[in-house]
């Protein structure tokens, strides 16, 4: 009998997880594509140095940080993956998700500060363990750039 | 140089298929993974157990009171008089070294009798109720102690104990429950010996029961009586056929027993003993009662 109020609980559990983390994932999903379209005026690169047409006329450091949490149905699967090896999908989209939205963040930073461009954009990533899902933290950090406006001007 | 951003590549870093899909297949593979860890544990334990020395087995029943002293004087008696039974089979038997058999008796209505660890076996008043013959009880009491002679006990507990300790790796709900059934209760309902285990059990039976009387007429006897029960118990919420709802069907034992018979030369019928005084007695007072 209380094997099988545990077994409940479990699958009202993973029942929980897999439909709210699958809302969740396809919401996010959503606005990462609609803030990418929104933001393809601002322009970031992995190079460490500005090209040589841009004259740099102010430049600063910008960041964008997130941090997901995975759900008990991800957590699960990934834990039945480790068993057996292999792709691990369920995190897979976890990851590309931060990623992007570090991304978006970070561009989001530097255009409320007037840069159109952010170069030396580099990531990275710390997880917060415990409970019982993890949670990762993504950060992108960028140098951003103000292009001289006297060329353009005149 | 053209400076320019793309949108991110979609399908290449993650992909999208449902994540039911691959919990299917990993559920599936973890459930098969745990069934065939389970039975191979399950097997090997079964089969490794009976192969220890008896000592651990008999160390091991020294903590459970697996055959309570009978309480009324009557009951002694009835203890009495089984004990001497079962010792004078045994005597016919290669009981595995240093097991002495112990008889048990309940004054309970179950027709049942079991055999358990460390030598030990109980009878219920129930069953010796049913009994017309010396021949049709020591048919039951060779059974058991043939039980005792190849240790399906400790197989069943090994079976048990191995099934146990995987499951409750799992959860330990499950564990605790596996773990429960072997105390002292569990030591009873945990011991369902297979087919095969009751067919070669019936087997050196029949070969005491031949020795010990010439005959192997007492088998009949027990399965007929076994045959007239009625199918559902009255007084009692404890299946009253329990001796038969876990051994084979009581047709196939008859028509075993004419074969046995047969193939070892030995006689269907002959002289019955009759019970002695103090089990004669439970039928007398069970029929003035009724």
């Amino acid at each position: 009998m209380d094997a099988l109020f545990e077994l409940a609980v479990f699958a009202a559990l993973l029942a929980t997880g897999f439909l709210a983390g699958r809302v969740i994932e396809q919401r996010h999903y959503a606005s990462i594509r609609a803030r990418e379209a929104q933001y393809a005026d601002v322009l970031a690169f992995g190079f460490r140095f500005p090209a040589d047409r841009v004259t740099p006329q102010r430049v600063f450091l910008v960041t964008g940080t997130v941090v997901v949490s995975a759900d008990y149905f991800k957590t699960f699967v990934a834990g039945l993956r480790n068993l057996f090896g292999g792709r691990l999908r369920a995190y897979e989209t976890l990851l590309e998700r931060a990623r992007r939205e570090a991304l978006l963040r970070l561009k989001e930073d530097a255009r409320r500060r007037g840069a159109r461009m952010i170069v030396c954009v580099r990531f990275e990533t710390t997880s917060i363990t415990g409970g019982w899902a993890p949670s990762i933290e993504v950060l992108a950090y960028g140098t951003a750039l103000i292009p001289e406006q006297t060329n353009r001007a005149t | 140089m053209r400076l320019e951003n793309r949108r991110p590549a979609e399908g290449i870093n993650a992909s999208h298929e449902n994540p039911l899909k691959e919990f299917a297949w990993l559920a599936a593979g973890s459930v098969a993974l745990l069934v065939a860890v389970v039975a191979a544990l399950a097997f090997a334990a079964e089969w490794l157990a009976p192969r220890l020395p008896y000592r651990y087995e008999a160390r091991l029943a020294e903590g459970f009171d697996l055959a309570p002293a009978p309480k009324s004087d009557a009951a002694r008696r009835v203890q009495a008089e089984l004990q001497a039974l079962a010792d004078r089979l045994a005597a016919r038997m290669a009981l595995p070294p240093g097991m002495q058999v112990r008889v048990g008796y309940r004054e309970e209505g179950i027709v049942n009798a079991y055999a358990t660890l460390g030598g030990r076996t109980v009878f219920f008043r129930g069953l010796l109720a049913k009994l017309d013959s010396e021949d049709a009880l020591a048919m039951v009491m060779a059974h058991e102690l043939a039980h005792l002679k190849h240790r399906h006990p400790a197989a069943a507990l090994g079976r048990g104990v191995a099934v146990g300790i995987v499951l409750s790796m799992i959860s330990a709900d499950l564990g605790r429950g596996a773990a429960g059934a072997l105390g002292h209760a569990g030591l009873v309902t945990l011991f369902r010996f297979n087919r095969e285990q009751e067919r070669a059990a019936d087997e050196e039976a029949l070969r005491v029961l031949a020795a010990e009387y010439g005959h192997v007429g007492g088998a009949i006897d027990l399965f007929d009586a076994f045959a007239r029960l009625p199918a559902a118990p009255r007084e009692e919420n404890i299946p009253a056929i329990e001796f038969l709802r876990t051994h084979p069907l009581t047709a196939n034992r008859i028509a075993a027993v004419g074969e046995w018979a047969k193939h070892n030369g030995a006689a269907l019928d002959g002289a019955r003993r009759p019970l002695p005084p103090a089990i004669a007695a439970i039928r007398t007072r069970g029929e003035r009662a009724s």
